[in-house]
C-alpha cells in the first residue's frame, strides 16, 4: 500500500458538516493527500520513515468504523479518582464524584476553528479532515480537583488495520488545578492506527499534572500531535511512561506564552521486539523568566528503535530563560538503535540553555561490582535498569500514584525478562 | 549592557585590491567552459572526461536549501570561472620574474614570500586566483620524497595517484557545490607524503580571492601513506568587494595505516560591510577518511570571514581504531551568518572521534553548530565525545546547535553536551576592575572560551588566530 489517497466521499460518511467545516475538512485532506504519510525526506521524520513503516504494515486502512460495542472497564482500584471513558477515540462514559460538577464542563469535541493551514506534519491535516471524535473538558476558575482524574483509553479487540482520527482539548482556567492520569489499555491483537490532536490550555497560574501511561504493549501504531499553551504564572508537568508499541509517535509542541510559566517534561520507556518510538518536542519560550526542563530516558532492547528530536527555541525577548534538555539511552543489544536530535535555536543572550545526550551500554563496574555481590548477570542488568528507569516515577508526588506507576512498568519489566 | 549603540568602527584590515590584467574563462558556465580550463591547464584527456561527467550530473542535480542561512539566488552564467594573472602565461623561474605588483600584495598581506620565509620554516604555495605562484621549499620536501605541487602539476607529472585518490573521499555527484568544483576547478594543492616519512615542516597555503566576479574553486588533495605524519596550514584574506563571491572548494584528505594528517585552517575572508554589502560565500567541502589501521584526521579551524560560512570538515572513519578529531571557533559578528559543524562516521572498530566546537554571536549574526555523529553497526567499541558551546553578544544575534545523533551498537558510547550562554557579567566587572577596558576584557575572556581550540593550531597560526579572535569581535561590546 505504496499511495495511501483519501477519497473526498469519505468525508461524507463520517457526518453531515455545515458548509464551512465541510470546505476546512477538504482543503485538509488535499494537503495530506499531496504528501501522504511522510517518509524520511520530511526532516521531522527523519528517523522515523512512517511511509515505509505504513506500507510494510498495513494492506488497507479503513476510515469507517462501526460503533464499537459496549466494553467493560477494568476501574483502577488503588486509588480513589474520578474517570473518563474513551473508546476507540470516542467519549462514551464518566464520573467526577469527588468534584464539584458546577465546576467542570465536559463534552464531545466539535470543531469550533477552522483554519486552514498546510502543516508541517501531515498528519494533522489528516486529522483536521477525517476527525470525528473526542472531547472537550474544561475545568473552571479558581477550582482545584480533590481527587486526581483517570482518563481510560480503551482500544477494542475488534479493530483491524483501522484509523481511528480523534481531537480532544483540555482548557484549564485561572488559578485551578488538575491532575491527570491517561491510561491506554488496548485488546486488540491487530494492526491498528490511531492518530490523535490533542489541545491543552493553561489560564494564567493554572498547574497540571499529567501522566502518560500505557498499561501494555499492542500492535498499535499511535501518533499524537500534542500542542500545549502556557500562560502567565502556570505550570505544566508532563510524565509519560510508554509500553513499547509497533509504531509511537509523541509530537509535543509547549507554547511559554505568559512570564514565569514552567514546563517539565519527562519520560522513561523501555522498548523491545522490532519497536520504534519517537519522542519529538518543541519548545517555544516566547517571553521572559520561563523556565523548561525535559528529561528522556530510553532503555532499548532487541531490534528496538528509539528517537529523540527536541528542540528549544528562545525568542529574542525571552531573556533569563532557563532551558534544560537531558536525552540517556542504555542500549542492551546490538541490533538496537538510538538517534537523537537535541536542537537550540537561540535569539536572547541572557539566558541559561544547555542540553546532554549520552548513550551507550551500562556500565561494566557496575554489573561486575553486583556480580561479586551474589547477583547473576541477568539480576544485575534488570536492577541497573530498574534504576534508571524508576528515577523518573520517583519524582511524582503522590504516594499512591508512584506505587502504581512503579508496579506497572515492574510488571512490563518483569515480562520482558521471563522472555529473554 | 548597552547594546544600542554598538560600535562597529572595525574596518577589514585586507581590504585592497590588485590591478592585474587577467585571462579570463569565457563567461557562464557551459561545457565551452571547462574545455576551456581543461586547455589552458594542458590537462590529459582523462582529467577532462572526469570534468565533463561531473558536469553532466551538475545538471540534474540541485542546490540544497536545508541550511539555516538563506542567500539570494546565485546566477552561475553570471560567474567566470577561470581568471590567472596574465603575466602567469609564461611561467616564471624565480621570485624576480615574478609580477613585482603581485609580490606587493603579498607584502601587505604579510606572507613570508621572501626570504624570511626560510627562517620562519613555512613552505608556501599562494595561490593568487587560481594559478599557483611559486612554490617553495620544494627541493627540501624532495628530498624526502613529499610532493607538494599545484595540483594542476601533480595531474601532469603523478597521473597515477591522482587518478586514483581523486574524488574517491568526495565522489563528483556528492552534492550540487562538490559537483560544481569537481566540474571546473582551477588548482590548489597536492600533498603526498611517502611511507614512514614525518614532513619535516608545516605545509602552508594562503589563498586570496582578487579578481572581481571569480568564483573560486580550489581543489586540495592530501594522501598520507602509510605511517607518516603531516600537518597542513591554510589561510586566508580577501579585498574589500561589494559583490558577492563564491568559494566552493573541495579538500580531500586520505590517512592510510598509522598515518595522521592535521589541517588547520584560519578563514578570515571579507565578511562584507557593517550593512552586510558584499562578503565571500564560503561553501566548502572538507572530508577525510581514516582508511588505515591506526589513522588519525585532525581538523582544527578558526572561522572569523566571510559573509556565510557553510562548511562541515568530516572524518570518515573505516580503519579499525582510527581517530577524528574537529576542533573549530566560529566567530559571527555584524550581519555575518555561520552554519558549520562536522561529521564522524564510525565504520571501523574501536574508533574514537572528539568534537569541540565554539560558536560565538555579536552583532545582528546567526551561528548554527551542524553535526552528524553515526556509529554504524560494525563499529564496535566506539567512542565519540563531543561538546558545543556558544556564546551570545547582545540580543539581537542568534546561536543554534543541531546535533544529528545516531548510535547503532551496544558496545559504544556517545556523549554531547552543548551550552549558550553570554559572557559573565561578574568576569567582565573583575578585569574592569584589574585595569583592563571592555574590549580588552571581551577579548581576554573570549580567547579563555576558545583556549581549548586555539590549543590545537600550530604555533605559527596559533598567534595570528589569538589576535584575530580580539579583532573580529571590537566593537561588539559596549
Amino acid at each position: 500500500m505504496l499511495n495511501f489517497k483519501i477519497n473526498s466521499d469519505e468525508i461524507d460518511k463520517i457526518g453531515s458538516f455545515s458548509k464551512e467545516e465541510k470546505n476546512f475538512r477538504l482543503k485538509n485532506l488535499d494537503y495530506f493527500n499531496d504528501i501522504g504519510f511522510p517518509n524520511k525526506k520530511n526532516e521531522d521524520w527523519k528517523f522515523s520513515d512512517l511511509k515505509a513503516i505504513v506500507s510494510e504494515n498495513f494492506s488497507k486502512l479503513d476510515i469507517q468504523f462501526s460503533k464499537s460495542k459496549k466494553q467493560k472497564v477494568d476501574f483502577i482500584k488503588d486509588f480513589e479518582h474520578n474517570y473518563i471513558v474513551i473508546v476507540n477515540g470516542e467519549l462514551t462514559i464518566s464520573d467526577f464524584k469527588y468534584e464539584e460538577k458546577s465546576n467542570i464542563i465536559l463534552k464531545s469535541f466539535s470543531n469550533d476553528n477552522y483554519s486552514n493551514k498546510k502543516e508541517s506534519n501531515p498528519l494533522i491535516n489528516l486529522n483536521h479532515a477525517l476527525s470525528n471524535k473526542g472531547f472537550f473538558l474544561e475545568v473552571k476558575e479558581n477550582y482545584k480537583f480533590k481527587k486526581i482524574l483517570v482518563i481510560y483509553y480503551l482500544f477494542t479487540e475488534d479493530l483491524d488495520e483501522n484509523i481511528l482520527n480523534s481531537k480532544n482539548k483540555i482548557k484549564i482556567g485561572k488559578n485551578s488545578e488538575l491532575h491527570l492520569l491517561d491510561y491506554l489499555v488496548n485488546d486488540s491483537k491487530k494492526n491498528f492506527f490511531n492518530n490523535v490532536h490533542e489541545d491543552i490550555i493553561l489560564e494564567n497560574s493554572a498547574v497540571l499534572k499529567n501522566i502518560y501511561l500505557q498499561n501494555n504493549k499492542s500492535s498499535g501504531y499511535f501518533h499524537k500531535y500534542s500542542r500545549n499553551k502556557l500562560f502567565t504564572g502556570s505550570n505544566y508537568s508532563y510524565f509519560i511512561f510508554p509500553a513499547g508499541l509497533k509504531f509511537n509517535k509523541l509530537d509535543l509542541e509547549f507554547d511559554l506564552e505568559g512570564e514565569r510559566s514552567e514546563c517539565n517534561l519527562q519520560s522513561a520507556s523501555f522498548l523491545d521486539n522490532n519497536e520504534h518510538q519517537e519522542i519529538k518536542t518543541r519548545v517555544n519560550h516566547f517571553v521572559p523568566n520561563c523556565k523548561s526542563h525535559q528529561k528522556v530516558k530510553n532503555v532499548l532492547n532487541a531490534e528496538s528503535k528509539g528517537v529523540y528530536q527536541g528542540k528549544i527555541f528562545v525568542k529574542d525577548v525571552a531573556q533569563k530563560t532557563d532551558a534544560y534538555q537531558l536525552s540517556k539511552a542504555i542500549l542492551l543489544s546490538e541490533r538496537s538503535e538510538f538517534d537523537s536530535k537535541p536542537e537550540l535555536e537561540i535569539y536572547a543572550d541572557d539566558v541559561r540553555c544547555s542540553h546532554g545526550s549520552t548513550s551507550g551500554n551500562l556500565d561494566k563496574d557496575s554489573i561486575y561490582y553486583l556480580m561479586t555481590r551474589g547477583l547473576s548477570q541477568k539480576e544485575s542488568t534488570k536492577l541497573l535498569v530498574n534504576g534508571f528507569l524508576n528515577e523518573i516515577a520517583d519524582s511524582i508526588k503522590s504516594n499512591s500514584i508512584r506505587n502504581f506507576i512503579k508496579n506497572k512498568l515492574e510488571t512490563q519489566l518483569l515480562n520482558e525478562y521471563k522472555k529473554h | 549592557m548597552k547594546n544600542n549603540n554598538l560600535d562597529y568602527t572595525q574596518e577589514y584590515k585586507y581590504g585592497f585590491t590588485t590591478d592585474i590584467e587577467n585571462v579570463k574563462a569565457p563567461k557562464g558556465l557551459s561545457e565551452k567552459t571547462i574545455r576551456f580550463i581543461s586547455q589552458i591547464k594542458k590537462e590529459p584527456k582523462w582529467m577532462l572526461d572526469w570534468r565533463l561527467k561531473a558536469f553532466n550530473r551538475l545538471k540534474v542535480s540541485k542546490e540544497p536549501n536545508w541550511q539555516k542561512p538563506k542567500y539570494p539566488k546565485i546566477d552561475y552564467q553570471d560567474l567566470y570561472y577561470y581568471s590567472a594573472p596574465k603575466s602567469m602565461s609564461e611561467k616564471p623561474k624565480s621570485l624576480d620574474e615574478v609580477d613585482p605588483k603581485l609580490i606587493e600584495t603579498y607584502n601587505k598581506l604579510g606572507i613570508p614570500l621572501n626570504e624570511q620565509k626560510k627562517l620562519s620554516g613555512v613552505a608556501v604555495d599562494a595561490v593568487f586566483d587560481s594559478v599557483s605562484v611559486a612554490t617553495t621549499y620544494k627541493e627540501e620536501l624532495t628530498k624526502k620524497g613529499i610532493i607538494f605541487c599545484p595540483i594542476s602539476e601533480a595531474i601532469q607529472n603523478h597521473p597515477d595517484l591522482v587518478k586514483k585518490y581523486l574524488g574517491s573521499v568526495i565522489p563528483i555527484s556528492d552534492h550540487y557545490f562538490a559537483t560544481l568544483n569537481s566540474a571546473v576547478f582551477t588548482d590548489g594543492s597536492f600533498v603526498y607524503i611517502p611511507p614512514n616519512t614525518r614532513c619535516p615542516m608545516e605545509l602552508s597555503t594562503y589563498f586570496r580571492i582578487n579578481a572581481s566576479e571569480t568564483g573560486q574553486f580550489e581543489r586540495t588533495l592530501i594522501i598520507a601513506d602509510k605511517g607518516s605524519y603531516v600537518s597542513y596550514l591554510e589561510g586566508c584574506t580577501a579585498p574589500m568587494r561589494d559583490e558577492n563571491q563564491l568559494h566552493a572548494a573541495n579538500v580531500e584528505l586520505i590517512a592510510l595505516d598509522d598515518a595522521e594528517i592535521k589541517y588547520s585552517t584560519v578563514q578570515n575572508w571579507y565578511p562584507g560591510d557593517k550593512n552586510g554589502v558584499g562578503g565571500i560565500y564560503n561553501f566548502v567541502t572538507k572530508r577525510g577518511a581514516c582508511r588505515g589501521k591506526n589513522s588519525k584526521i585532525s581538523w582544527t579551524q578558526v572561522e572569523t570571514g566571510s559573509a556565510i560560512t557553510w562548511k562541515y570538515p568530516s572524518c570518515i572513519l573505516q580503519g579499525d581504531n582510527s581517530v577524528g578529531e574537529f576542533y573549530s571557533i566560529a566567530i559571527t559578528n555584524n550581519l555575518q551568518k555561520a552554519d558549520t559543524g562536522t561529521k564522524m562516521i564510525h565504520l571501523g572498530k574501536n574508533t574514537k572521534s572528539k568534537i569541540i566546537s565554539k560558536g560565538i554571536s555579536a552583532g545582528k549574526a546567526d551561528n548554527t553548530y551542524r553535526g552528524l555523529v553515526d556509529i554504524g553497526r560494525k563499529a564496535l567499541n566506539s567512542r565519540n565525545y563531543t561538546q558545543c558551546d556558544s556564546l551570545l553578544m547582545g540580543n539581537e544575534c542568534g546561536a543554534h546547535t543541531v546535533p544529528y545523533i545516531k548510535n547503532k551498537n551496544s558496545s559504544s558510547i556517545i556523549e554531547h553536551e552543548a551550552t549558550t550562554s553570554k559572557i559573565n557579567d561578574d568576569q567582565l566587572f573583575y578585569c574592569n576592575q584589574r585595569g583592563l577596558n571592555q574590549e580588552e576584557a571581551v577579548s581576554l575572556i573570549v580567547n579563555g572560551f576558545c583556549k581549548e581550540v586555539l590549543q590545537q593550531l600550530p604555533m605559527e597560526f596559533a598567534v595570528e588566530a589569538q589576535k584575530l579572535v580580539g579583532i573580529s569581535l571590537e566593537g561588539s561590546v559596549g
